[in-house]
C-alpha cells in the first residue's frame, strides 16, 4: 500500500491520471508487473487490472447497487442478464472483502460511505489488482474512515496493490507501507511509512522555503477598526444536492483594513464558502453580512450594491467573458451605474471612456479595447478583472487565487494593490493555494478543513507549519491546536 | 469552455478563422449555402436535370425582376419575424425553438379580432390586432420560460413540444369556435377589409408587414448594442457564469428573452394573418418558426445578418413555388436545399448544446 502526498499542484493527481491512462506521459514509462506498458485509455488500464476510484463517484444514481456493480460487465445467459449470477458474484465479493451492501437500493439512497464501498467492489468485480484511490477519506467522517481503512487493509493482505492520495498525514502514517512525497511535479522522496513521522512529511511537502520577501515588513499596522465588520458570516452551513455537507457551522469575520487569508487543501469547502459569501449559492443555514448589512437573502447584484467586490479563481470562466471585448468586460457590473448608463441606455462613448480609464489605471496592456478579453495574457486578464472590481470601490473584496498563472512581476503588482486596499480600509478575504502568498499578505490566516473552520493562525507572517498542520488535520475531534 | 451557448457563435467565428469579424461571419454563412448547392446539384444531375439551368431558372424566379423580388420579400417577411424571435432567445442562451407556436397562436388572435371588431377603423383595428397577437405569442412562451427558470426544465424539450400543443389548440379552436359560416375546411371568418395590411408595391402579398419586420430588426440592433438590458442579454448568453458573478440575474434575463422572443413570434403571426392569409386556417404556418431557427443560425444571431438570411430562405420558397408552376422540376429540390442549409447551420447549434450539457 503506497501513499502519495504533496501540496496542491504538486502533481499527485496528474501522476494518478497517467497511471490510469487518462493522461499520457510525455516522457518515461509506466511499468506494470515488471513490463513497461503504454496505457492508451482508462479502458486499456482497466483491462490490465488497474482500477481507479475518483473523488467524484462515477455511479448511476438511479440504478441499484447491484446494477451498478455489474454495469458494463453483466453476466449473461442466453442473451439476457443473469441476475441470479450477478447476485452470487456480489455475495462472493462481499464475503471476500468483508464489506456488505444493501444491493437492492438505488445508489441515490445510499450514504456516501456505501457508495464508496460500492466503487471499490466494482473494481474488484472487474478483477483489478491495482487500486488507485484519489483522496478516499475526504468525504468521510472519522468512524467511516476507520471502516474504509479496515477494508483497504484487508485487500492489501489478500495481495492487492493500493495507491492512494491523501492530505491527511495521520491516515497516511496509519495505513501506508510506503510514502512518496511530491513537490512541484517532482518526486522528492520515497520512504517507508515506519520511518516517517508527521513533521518529516510536512517539511518534505512544503520544502525548504526561501526567506519570504515579505510585504508584511513594509506595511503599517492595521488601521483603526470601524464598528461594522466588512464581512461577517455566522454559522454558515451548506448541504449540496447529493446530500453531502460542504460547509458546517462556519464563522468568519473580516474587519475593514484587514486581510484575512483562507487556507485549505483543495476541495475542503473553500470554493463553496466563496460562492456562498458572494451569493452564487444559498446557504442551508446561517447568515452573511457585508459592511454591517445582512445580505443573506440578496442576490449577487444586491451584495455588490452592499459593497462587495469579487475576483474569482476561475478567471476565464467567471472572471471574464473571454469572447467579449475588453471594453465590455471592463464595464460588466457597472453597466447600470450612472457612470455608464442613463435610463437603461448606455451613454454614448461612456463604455470606452470608463474602460480606457481602467485599462490605464491598472496597466492592462492591450492593443485595442475591442480585442477579445480571452486574448490577453493571464496577468493582463487579472489586471483587467482587478481594475473592474476596484473601480467599484468595494468595502469588501473577496479574491480567490489572485496570482495563479501570473508571472512574478504581475503577482507583485497584484499584491501591492491588495495591500493598498488594506491601507484604504477595505476588508479583504484572500483565498489562495500559495501559502507564501497568504503568509506575506495576511493579518491572520483562517484554515478550512472538511467544510469547517479548523483554526486560525495569527499574523503578520503567520507560521506556515502551523497552517499546514491545520490543513492536514483529520476532521472533527482530531484537530490540533495551532 | 464555459461559453457554450448559441450566443457565442457570433464571436467565435472571428477568433477561429483569424479574419475580421464581418468577413469571417460572411464566409461561415456562405459555406453551408455552397455545400447545399453542391448537394442539390448532385441530386439534380443524378435525376437527369441540368443543375446549372435549374439554378439559373430559380435565381431568375427569385431575383429576376421587381415582381420576382416582391415575391421573395413577401416570402421573407414571416421568416424575418421568426428569425428575429429566435435570435433574441438564442442571444441570451435560451434555446427557444417554440417560435412556431407563438406565431400560430398570434395569427389566430389577430385573425379573430380582425374578423370580430368590424366596427373599428383600420387605424385602430390593425394596431389592436398586432398588440393582441404579440401578447398571445409572449404568453405562450411564458410557461416554458417559467419551467426553465423556476424548475430547470430544459427549454429545448418544452418549447418544441409546446409547438405541437399550439398547433393542435389552434386547429381545434378554428374547427369549433371560430369555424366560418358555411365553411367546412378549417378556416375562420375573413377579417374586415380595413384590417388587411396595406400593400406596398404591386403584389398583394408584400405589405407594410415587411416594413414592420425591418423596423423591429433595427430596434433589436439598437437595443442589443446600446442598452443596459441588451448588454445583459449578450453577457448572459456568452458566459452565464461570468454574468452571474458580475451580478446579472441570468435566469431573469433568460426568461425575459424567451417571453420577448414569443412576443415577436406572435407579432409575426399577426402580420401574416392580416397581411397574407386574411383569416386563420388550419396549417397557418408551414413551419415558419423552424425556418426561423435556420435564419437565426445563419445570421449568427446578429441583427443585420437576419435580413440576407431571411431573404435567402424567402427566395428558395418563392422560387420553388413558381418554378414548379412553369416547369416539371420537382419542388422537392427546394426542400433539399433548405434542409441541407438548415442542417449544416444547426450542426453548430447541436455541438454547442452538448457542450452546455457537458458544462452543466
Amino acid at each position: 500500500m503506497h501513499a502519495l502526498v504533496g501540496e496542491n499542484g504538486a502533481g499527485k493527481t496528474t501522476l494518478m491520471r497517467m497511471l490510469f491512462g487518462l493522461d499520457r506521459p510525455t516522457e518515461g514509462t509506466v511499468v506494470l508487473d515488471d513490463a513497461p506498458v503504454a496505457l492508451a485509455s482508462p479502458a486499456d488500464a482497466a483491462a490490465r487490472g488497474i482500477g481507479m476510484v475518483h473523488q467524484e463517484f462515477k455511479l448511476v444514481d438511479e440504478l441499484t447497487a447491484l446494477e451498478n456493480l455489474v454495469l458494463g460487465r453483466e453476466p449473461m445467459r442466453r442473451g439476457r442478464i443473469d441476475w441470479a449470477a450477478a447476485r452470487e458474484q456480489a455475495r462472493e465479493l462481499a464475503r471476500e472483502s468483508g464489506a456488505g451492501l444493501d444491493w437492492d437500493r438505488p445508489v441515490a439512497e445510499l450514504p456516501v460511505e456505501a457508495r464508496q464501498r460500492l466503487e471499490i467492489l466494482r473494481l474488484l468485480h472487474r478483477r483489478a489488482d491495482v487500486l488507485i484511490l484519489d483522496e478516499p477519506t475526504a468525504v468521510l467522517g472519522p468512524a467511516q474512515v476507520d471502516d474504509l481503512l479496515e477494508l483497504l487493509r484487508g485487500l492489501r493482505d489478500r495481495g492487492r496493490t493500493i495507491v492512494f492520495i491523501s492530505h491527511k498525514l495521520r491516515e497516511v502514517l496509519q495505513l501506508a507501507d510506503t510514502v512518496s512525497v511530491l513537490r512541484g511535479g517532482r518526486l522528492v522522496e520515497t520512504l517507508p511509512a515506519a520511518a516517517a513521522d508527521r513533521d518529516t512529511l510536512v517539511t518534505l511537502m512544503v520544502g525548504e522555503r526561501p526567506p519570504v520577501v515579505s510585504l508584511a515588513h513594509q506595511r503599517a499596522a492595521a488601521p483603526a477598526h470601524s464598528p461594522a465588520p466588512a464581512l461577517a458570516a455566522q454559522s454558515l452551513g451548506l448541504v449540496d444536492r447529493d446530500g453531502r455537507r460542504r460547509l458546517d457551522d462556519v464563522d468568519l469575520t473580516v474587519r475593514p483594513g484587514e486581510i484575512v487569508g483562507l487556507a485549505g487543501v483543495a476541495g475542503n469547502g473553500q470554493d463553496e464558502l466563496v460562492e456562498t459569501l458572494v451569493g452564487l449559492r444559498r446557504p442551508t443555514s446561517g447568515t452573511v453580512a457585508i459592511d454591517g448589512r445582512d445580505v443573506t437573502a440578496r442576490s449577487v447584484a444586491g451584495r455588490r450594491r452592499a459593497g462587495l467586490g469579487f475576483i474569482p479563481a476561475d478567471r476565464r470562466g467567471e472572471g471574464l467573458a473571454i469572447d467579449s471585448s475588453v471594453a465590455d468586460n471592463a464595464i460588466a457590473g457597472l453597466h447600470r451605474s450612472d457612470r455608464v448608463a442613463r435610463g437603461g441606455w448606455l451613454k454614448p462613448g461612456a463604455r470606452e471612456r470608463v474602460a480606457q480609464a481602467i485599462v490605464d489605471a491598472y496597466q492592462v496592456r492591450c492593443a485595442s479595447l475591442k480585442l477579445a478579453a480571452g486574448r490577453l495574457s493571464g496577468g493582463n486578464q487579472q489586471r483587467l478583472i482587478m481594475g473592474r472590481e476596484l473601480a467599484r470601490e468595494p468595502r469588501l473584496l473577496i479574491v480567490s487565487q489572485p496570482t495563479r498563472g501570473v508571472d512574478v512581476k504581475g503577482a507583485a503588482y497584484i499584491h501591492g494593490q491588495l495591500l493598498a486596499l488594506r491601507e484604504r480600509g477595505v476588508g479583504v478575504l484572500l483565498i489562495s493555494e500559495e501559502l507564501d502568498e497568504l503568509a506575506a499578505l495576511s493579518d491572520r490566516v483562517v484554515v478550512i478543513a472538511g467544510g469547517r473552520i479548523a483554526g486560525e493562525v495569527a499574523g503578520p507572517a503567520p507560521d506556515l507549519n502551523a497552517v499546514g498542520a491545520l490543513m492536514t488535520a483529520a476532521p472533527s475531534g482530531l484537530k490540533e491546536a495551532a | 469552455m464555459s461559453t457554450a451557448s448559441p450566443a457565442s457563435v457570433e464571436r467565435g467565428a472571428s477568433l477561429r478563422l483569424g479574419l475580421p469579424g464581418f468577413a469571417a461571419a460572411l464566409l461561415r454563412a456562405l459555406i453551408p449555402i455552397a455545400i447545399a448547392l453542391v448537394v442539390g446539384a448532385i441530386l439534380l444531375a443524378v435525376t437527369g436535370w441540368d443543375p446549372i439551368s435549374v439554378y439559373r431558372l430559380m435565381a431568375q424566379e427569385a431575383f429576376g425582376d421587381w415582381a420576382a423580388w416582391q415575391g421573395t420579400l413577401a416570402a421573407a417577411t414571416p421568416l424575418l419575424f421568426c428569425g428575429l424571435a429566435t435570435a433574441i432567445a438564442f442571444r441570451a442562451g435560451a434555446f427557444n425553438v417554440g417560435v412556431d407556436g407563438s406565431f400560430v397562436l398570434g395569427g389566430l388572435a389577430a385573425a379573430w379580432l380582425g374578423a370580430e371588431l368590424t366596427g373599428l377603423s383600420g387605424w385602430l383595428l390593425i394596431p389592436l390586432c398586432m398588440i393582441a397577437a404579440a401578447i398571445v405569442g409572449g404568453l405562450w412562451s411564458l410557461p416554458a420560460a417559467l419551467l426553465r427558470t423556476r424548475l430547470g426544465v430544459d427549454e429545448v424539450v418544452s418549447t418544441l413540444m409546446l409547438n405541437y400543443v399550439a398547433i393542435g389548440l389552434a386547429s381545434w379552436i378554428v374547427n369549433s369556435l371560430l369555424l366560418a359560416n358555411g365553411s367546412a375546411n378549417s378556416a375562420s371568418d375573413p377579417i374586415a377589409p380595413q384590417a388587411q395590411l396595406p400593400t406596398i408595391g404591386s403584389q398583394a402579398t408584400m405589405t407594410i408587414g415587411l416594413v414592420i419586420a425591418l423596423v423591429a430588426i433595427v430596434l433589436f440592433a439598437l437595443w442589443s448594442t446600446r442598452s443596459s438590458s441588451g448588454f445583459e442579454l449578450r453577457l448572459a448568453g456568452l458566459n452565464p457564469r461570468f454574468a452571474e458573478a458580475t451580478g446579472i440575474d441570468v435566469l431573469k434575463v433568460l426568461g425575459g428573452a424567451m417571453v420577448v422572443s414569443g412576443l415577436v413570434g406572435g407579432l409575426g403571426g399577426g402580420v401574416h394573418a392580416l397581411g397574407v392569409v386574411h383569416r386563420f386556417v388550419d396549417g397557418f404556418s408551414p413551419g415558419y418558426g423552424f425556418t426561423g431557427i435556420a435564419v437565426a443560425l445563419l445570421a449568427r444571431n446578429g441583427a443585420w445578418g437576419l435580413i440576407p438570411a431571411a431573404v435567402l430562405f424567402g427566395a428558395l420558397a418563392s422560387a420553388g413555388a413558381t418554378v414548379q408552376l412553369i416547369s416539371a422540376i420537382p419542388l422537392d429540390i427546394v426542400d433539399v436545399l433548405q434542409g441541407t442549409i438548415t442542417i449544416l447551420a444547426a450542426a453548430q447549434l447541436v455541438g454547442l448544446w452538448r457542450r452546455r450539457k457537458a458544462a452543466a
